[in-house]
This record gives C-alpha cells, structure tokens and sequence, in this order.
C-alpha cells in the first residue's frame, strides 16, 4: 500500500502509480533527471550519430557479404520495427532479412503492414509460428498469477525465437526498432517486469499451467546478454537512436510510400497487448502506460504536457471496446467472461510474489552502467 | 456479373492449422480462429475449412471449434472432416456453416449424399474429390481418407455420380500438386467440367495469382481455392496470411474473363 | 431491438453476432409468445422450400408470424429461403407459402441467354437497386452480395420489385410489399454490405 499523497512531474507526465517514482524539489521526477543526465548528453541523432550508425552498418555489410542476408530485423508491423526495416534497407543499404514470431494475436493490420512492406522493399521474410496450445495455457498462467506483466509470454517467445535463430544462423547482427525517441522513459519493472526472466516464466508455468512447455522458446537474461552478446559475438544494434527518428514522420512516410496502415495507439499491432494495455493493466492494477509513453514523447519534444494531461483524461479504450475486447480475449483463450473477469477481481500480486532472477538483473544493470554500455534502464 | 470465387482453404490437424505438401508432412501454421478472423477482416469471397484429422481418426466432426469459426465468419464457410452421418450435416449447417464438405463418405456411404441434399438443400453438399496422378499425365485416381484409400474411379466418372446423388459443388482437389505452387491440374478441372454442370471448385497447386487467372481464363465462373498461397510468402514459407484486396481481385478478374464477361 | 425467427433453420447466429457487434439489441425466438412481443423481425432460412415450411408449421410460430406482420404489420426481413417462403408457392415444393407477397418461386431455366445455367447461382454478384429502398442505404456501390439459391422471385407485379442481380439475365433479387422486405442473397454473409443492410433493417423509419 502506498501511503504517498497523489504526486504528478512537473515536466512529464509520470506520476505515484509508479511507486518507486522520487521528485527533486522542483517537482520534477527521475525519470525526467536520468533523461536529461545520462541519455541526452550521450544521445547523438547529428551527424556524429549518423556517421557512428554508417560505421556500424558498413560492418555489418562487410561480414555479410557473400550470405543471403546480414541482419535480422524483428518485425511487428508497428511503426518503429516497420520504420526500421524501410530505414535498414533504403538507407543503410543493408540486406536484412525480416524476421517476424506470430504469438497468435496478430491484428490484420500488423500482417497487412508486414506484407507491404516486405513486398515493396523486396525483402525475405521468416516466421516463427509459436504452438498456440502452449501460448494460450503461459498465458492462462499469468492471468492466474495475478501479476501485473502478464504480457511477458508474448514479448519473451519474440526474443527467445530472434536469439535462437540467429544463433542457429551464425547470424551476428540482430537490429531492434528500440529508441529513445519514443521510449526514454521506460515501464517500471513494478508495471512491466523483465519479460526475459527465464526463472520466473517458469515458476509461473509451473505453478498454474497445465501442460508442458515443450515448443515454446524460452531464453534466459544470462543467455542473451552474456553468453550470445559476448561469447557468440552476437550484437544487438538500434539504428533509430543515430538519426532523428520522429514518429509522425515515419507513419506519415510509411503510409505514403507502403500504404501503411497507422494504429490507433502504439501496440495495438496485437490484439492482447491492445486489451493488456488499455484495459487490463490500467483498470486493475491503475497502471496507465500512456504516462510513460507520452512522458518520452514531453521529453523528446513530440508532445506538449498539456496535450499528454488533456488525452490521459479519458480512458484509452471506452466502454463499448473494453466489452468488446473483453469478449474477444476470452474467446480466444477459450475461457468464459466470468472466468477472465474473476482473474481481473482476484487479489493483485507482484513479480516478487514468484521466483526470479532479479538479483541478476540489478548486479548486470550495474556493471552495465558502470562499463558505460548501458544508459537509462529500467528501474 | 456473377464473379469467380477466390478461397483460402485451411487444414485443421490437432486442433491447429497446417500445410501440407502432397497432403503429407504437415507445416504448423497456427491457430485457425485467428486466421478464420484477419480472413474475415480481408473480406475474403468464401473459405473452406477441412479437419484432416476426424474421418481417419473415426471422430465426430469439432462442433466448437466449428461454431467458433462460424461466428468469426462474415461470408460463407464450408467445413469438412468426419462427416458420415446425416446428423452431422443438420447440426453443422444449423451452427451457421453454408455448406458442408464430404470426401470419404462420398465412396463409402453415397446416398448419404441423397439423404443430406434432401434435408440441408444440395446447395450445401459438397462433395470433395481428391485425385492422384501416379505420375505426371497419367490417369488420375480418387483417393480417400488423406490418399490412403483408393476409390477405383476415375475422378470425372466420380463427380458425375455425386452430382446425380445430389451433390451441389464438386471440390476437385489435386493431391499431387497440392503444396507444390507450379499451378492448378487444369486437364484435371476440365474433365470434372465436362462431366457436371453444379459449380467447381478448383484446389491444389495454386502458387501466384496468376495461376488463379489461368484457371478464370479457362472455366469462366469456377472457383479457385487455395492453400499455400495465401498462408505462406516468400522463399522461406514464412507464415503470413495474404489476400488479394478487392481492387487487384476486380483486376484478375476482369483481365481473365475478358470482354465475353461471366460466362457460367 | 431485432427478433430472429429461429425455426430451426437459417443462420441465427452469424446475423446474431453481426448485431451484437454493432451494439443493437438482437433475440432469437422461438415460440409464438416471444414472437408476439417481436417490434421487427428476421426471417432467415436456407435448404429447401418444402422442408422450411415443414419446420415452421412444427415450430407452432407460423399463426403468430402471421398476425404480426399481417395484423400488426410490424417490419419483417426474409433472407434467401425465409424470403421465398414469403411468396404464395415454389416450384421446388408442393407446400404453399406465406403469401405475404404476390408472386411466385420459379428455378432459373436450364438455359439462359443461350448458355447452360449452372445451379445453384453461387458466388457474389453485384445487386442494382433503382428504386433507392431504405435498406440500401449508404451501402458503397456498386454493392455486392453472396448468392446461393437454384430458384428465384417472380413477382405477380413489377412494382414490388426493389433490386436485382444479373445471373445470365436480370432477375429480382429483393422486393417489398409494405412492412415485408426479403432479399435471395445471404447479408449475413456478405461483408460490409449485409452488415449495412442489417443496420439499415433495424434502423427506425420506413425499413
């Protein structure tokens, strides 16, 4: 229980429902401090960014020559990975192939974009079909575990598939559509807990699951970060944090160019991480990651506070679409409404409540920090 | 102008979606609700669902998946799998599925076929003919139960019989192409078109729209159902639902038919 | 609020769930005290002429059905089947119909325009509507529908007619006489344009 009066920055948008959440005397909270100190100075969208992202990209094309690609790009038909692919091919020069893991949610928006895309820049495409059985029965553990991130499935099976096949691969360069522009705030880990924890997926399974998980890709923190980053050499590159990257612009030049179709808010390429994030997560736990969103939009300079306090008034989704929605999940979890809604009214629980590595997490976060290969961070 | 129907046609095997190649070694593709539902978004003409699993495995037709299929479903449904049993056409029509799709039992039990077009109407029988060519321009042979029965008639001789029982579509399916992409058996949709006058629908080898418009360019008014085209992309089979949108399907259509229009 | 007459026959549950994804109260009934209430009504139905009026007479609706739409002339929707029953009689069939509109079901001919008719008439085809019925409305054209029926409407007089379809020659393909409305082709089947259809059904007014 927070006993901590109500408390909103007076720069961004974040507020005490991030419980950890500290303000200096100006009002002003540590997300919006990190930003200015550690990100900003060091975030280089100039010419100097442009040439280290060149640099990088001629690397890349030199060890990839003679193979049918050099790079794999994770693709969820949303704006930054989409962006990224355009951006990869067309002005990087690279040959990527696209990479996308379909979790079953897929909207046929996302799948329309992906097509377009892939079609238009001639690019190939590989896709890694998760076992629904075994999706949706993760997924029914998570709601039963009353934990806030029960997204993890989803973004863990994406990670764990993108490693696994570029290890299988040798592929060395994997590029993420992940950038400051539009996420130098990030979620809090008491919001969204690291979806890679390997040690606390399972836990969850293990204890309200009811099959095994035996094709579902599973990676671990230590694996992804240490073994592949280092041993296998496997680098994990954000080509959008060298240029300006403006998220207007790119939908506007996606649409124009592919016939991409725009989403109404970010993430809702998937249906679930639609439901999770205007519904779920806002309504029983009062998480709303639209503060977080728009807060790194205020501080890159996309959005006015005004504008952000204005929109976070009403709720991201109305009544008739959180009924809809509602409908549609628990359909497609082949669960009845009451169920779902009894897992929503069940007793909220943390990530603290189940077994975890998040010890590991805090001692890499910071020898990271410490190495200077990391700035920012969740927290 | 009636318009030639475009159809993805999807596999269910244990409960999800599959591709096969020569109707062995099944690719996952995913769960077949949501394909069933960005279909649907698609505006697809029609889509055909068959379980491959219940008539070899002797099981009673998956009423629940079928009824959660059909409410995804803003255009006509045909299902298959496991149907022998005139109940099994009452209560998969009733689920709201326009027609019901019979291959087995076509050979084994055929006044079934009388039976069901008398109660459901032969607008929803339809009879589903897989044929094999042993090789290349030989003869073709109807197969049941996932090619491991042969059914000792031609495939044409078959569809004849089926229409006079009261089957109300023939779903001529080459097994020998099916997965393969080089294109429909257009010799082998042609002898089902001259020995029945019900509408045709035309699987197994469709690998680019062009291929569908070959088949528009010789049969007119027929349908055109697909598997892999529509499920798969690129030289990695990646699993990506596609669908050719309304615009470029008019365009098909129109180049294919040509000035003569919609002959059925 | 939509009442479909589920007589056992007829897909209530694809036009259920359209309604309900559009927010529009929607019920199925099935005896003739729920029927009674009904302020509009669907009347689906697929299969054959004879076997439909069989299972209408059975369901103990068919009286019911006929004060409403007759005595009390609430709205009333036929889709393929349900509309052909609202003719007086059916070449498929020896039963009579409902006789709510003048006309008979006639199969199309083996031949049309000199060609050999395939049947049933299957597949989409455009609808042409002169007469700009309400249940048209805002539909994008040129509208398109999902047919599957052998037989087809012929109506005792022209004026009734409200659409039509070309299967190797024009041929009515919805009419209306008052609160009777029915249509061959299947809305719930197709797409944006039955989805329209079946809003402007139970929107207020003339439909």
């Amino acid at each position: 229980m927070d006993p901590r009066p109500y408390q909103i920055c007076s720069n961004c948008v974040m507020d005490t429902t991030d419980s950890l959440i500290t303000f200096d005397d100006a009002g002003i909270c540590d997300h919006c401090r990190t930003f200015e100190r550690t990100i900003k100075p060091n975030w280089r969208t100039d010419a100097r960014g442009r040439a280290e992202i060149e640099r990088i990209a001629e690397g890349i094309r030199q060890e990839g020559r003679g193979r049918d690609f050099d790079c794999i790009i994770g693709m969820s038909g949303g704006i930054d990975s989409s962006y990224l692919v355009y951006l990869a091919k067309e002005e990087l020069g690279l040959r990527p192939l696209v990479f996308h893991v379909d979790a079953g949610w897929n909207s046929q928006e996302a799948v329309n974009n992906i097509e377009r895309i892939v079609d238009r820049l001639n690019l190939d495409l590989f896709t890694e079909v998760i076992d629904w059985e075994e999706m949706r029965d993760l997924q029914l553990a998570y709601f039963r575990a009353g934990v806030p991130h029960i997204d993890t499935p989803q973004d863990h099976a994406f990670f764990a598939t993108m490693y696994n096949f570029a290890e299988q691969h040798g592929i060395r360069h994997i590029l993420t559509g992940a950038n400051y522009s539009t996420e130098c705030v990030r979620n809090p880990i008491e919001w969204m807990y690291y979806q890679s924890d390997s040690v606390q997926l399972r836990d969850i399974h293990s204890r309200f699951g009811s099959r095994p998980l035996v094709k579902f890709p599973i990676t671990s923190i230590l694996r992804h970060k240490v073994y592949l980053r280092y041993i296998k050499r496997i680098q994990v590159v954000a080509p959008l944090n060298h240029m300006p990257y403006i998220k207007a612009d790119a939908m506007t030049l996606l649409a124009d160019r592919f016939g991409w179709q725009p989403y109404p808010q970010k993430h809702f390429e998937s249906r679930f991480t639609r439901f999770y994030e205007g519904f779920w997560l806002l309504g029983k736990f009062g998480y709303d990651v639209r503060r977080v969103q728009f807060s790194s939009l205020i501080l890159t300079g996309q959005m006015t506070r005004e504008d952000a306090l204005e929109r976070l008034k009403a709720p991201p989704l109305d009544a008739a679409t959180i009924a809809q929605e509602t409908a549609f999940v628990a359909a497609k979890l082949r669960i009845t409404e009451d169920e779902l809604m009894g897992y929503f009214r069940a007793p909220n629980k943390t990530y603290r409540d189940y077994r975890s590595q998040e010890s590991v997490y805090q001692v890499g976060a910071w020898a990271m920090r410490l190495l200077g290969l990391t700035r920012g961070g969740k927290r | 102008m009636l318009r030639p129907r475009i159809s993805p046609c999807l596999l269910v095997h244990e409960g999800g979606l599959v591709k096969t190649e020569r109707f062995g070694n099944p690719k996952y593709v995913g769960d077949p609700i949501n394909a069933v539902r960005i279909f649907n978004e698609k505006e697809v003409d029609e889509i055909i669902v068959l379980d491959i699993d219940a008539t070899v495995r002797n099981r009673e037709p998956d009423y629940d998946l079928i009824r959660r299929l059909a409410a995804e479903c803003r255009m006509p449904l045909c299902y298959g799998g496991g149907v022998r049993k005139l109940e099994h056409f009452e209560r998969i029509v009733s689920l709201g599925v326009e027609k019901v799709a019979v291959g087995a039992a076509c050979c084994e039990q055929p006044e079934l076929i009388t039976k069901a077009a008398e109660v459901v109407g032969s607008q929803s029988v339809v009879a589903v003919v897989d044929a094999r060519r042993p090789s290349p321009g030989a003869p073709p042979t109807v197969l049941t139960r996932n090619a491991t029965v042969d059914g000792r008639v031609a495939p044409a001789d078959h569809a004849r019989r089926l229409e006079s029982l009261g089957a109300g579509e023939i779903l001529v399916n080459s097994i020998d192409r099916d997965g393969m992409r080089v294109g429909y058996d257009c010799e082998l949709v042609q002898s089902i078109r001259d020995a029945v006058s019900c509408p045709i629908t035309a699987l197994g080898g469709a690998g680019s729209l062009a291929h569908l418009g070959e088949l528009f360019k010789h049969f007119g008014i027929i349908g055109a159902s697909a598997g892999s085209l529509f499920v798969f992309k690129g030289v990695y089979k990646a699993v990506l639902i596609s669908y050719p949108n309304r615009a470029d399907r008019d365009r098909l259509v129109a180049e294919s038919l040509g000035p003569r229009g919609g002959e059925a | 609020m939509i009442a479909i007459v589920d007589y056992g026959l007829g897909n209530v549950n694809a036009i259920e769930n359209i309604y309900r994804r559009l927010g529009i109260e929607v019920v199925a009934v099935r005896t003739a005290s729920e029927l009674a209430k009904a302020p509009r009504l669907i009347l689906p139905g697929v299969g054959s002429f004879d076997w439909a009026m069989r299972l209408l007479d059975r369901s103990g609706m068919r009286g019911a059905l006929d004060e409403a739409v007759l005595g009390r002339r609430i709205p009333v929707l036929g889709i393929c089947v349900g509309f052909q029953m609202m003719l007086r009689r059916s070449d498929e069939g020896v039963l009579p119909g409902l006789g709510w509109i003048e006309g008979d079901v006639r199969k199309f001919e083996p031949t049309r325009s000199g060609q050999l008719t395939r049947l049933p008439h299957m597949g989409w085809n455009d609808v042409r509507s002169s007469t700009r019925d309400p249940i048209f409305a805002a539909l994008e054209e040129p509208m398109r529908f999902y047919f599957l029926h052998s037989y087809y409407i012929q109506l005792a007089a022209p004026d009734g007619e409200i659409g039509t379809a070309d299967y190797q020659g024009d041929f009515c393909c919805a009419a209306r006489r008052d609160n009777v409305v029915g249509v061959q082709f299947h809305p719930e089947k197709s797409h944006q344009w039955g989805v329209g259809l079946l809003r402007n059904f139970a929107g207020s007014g003339t439909c």
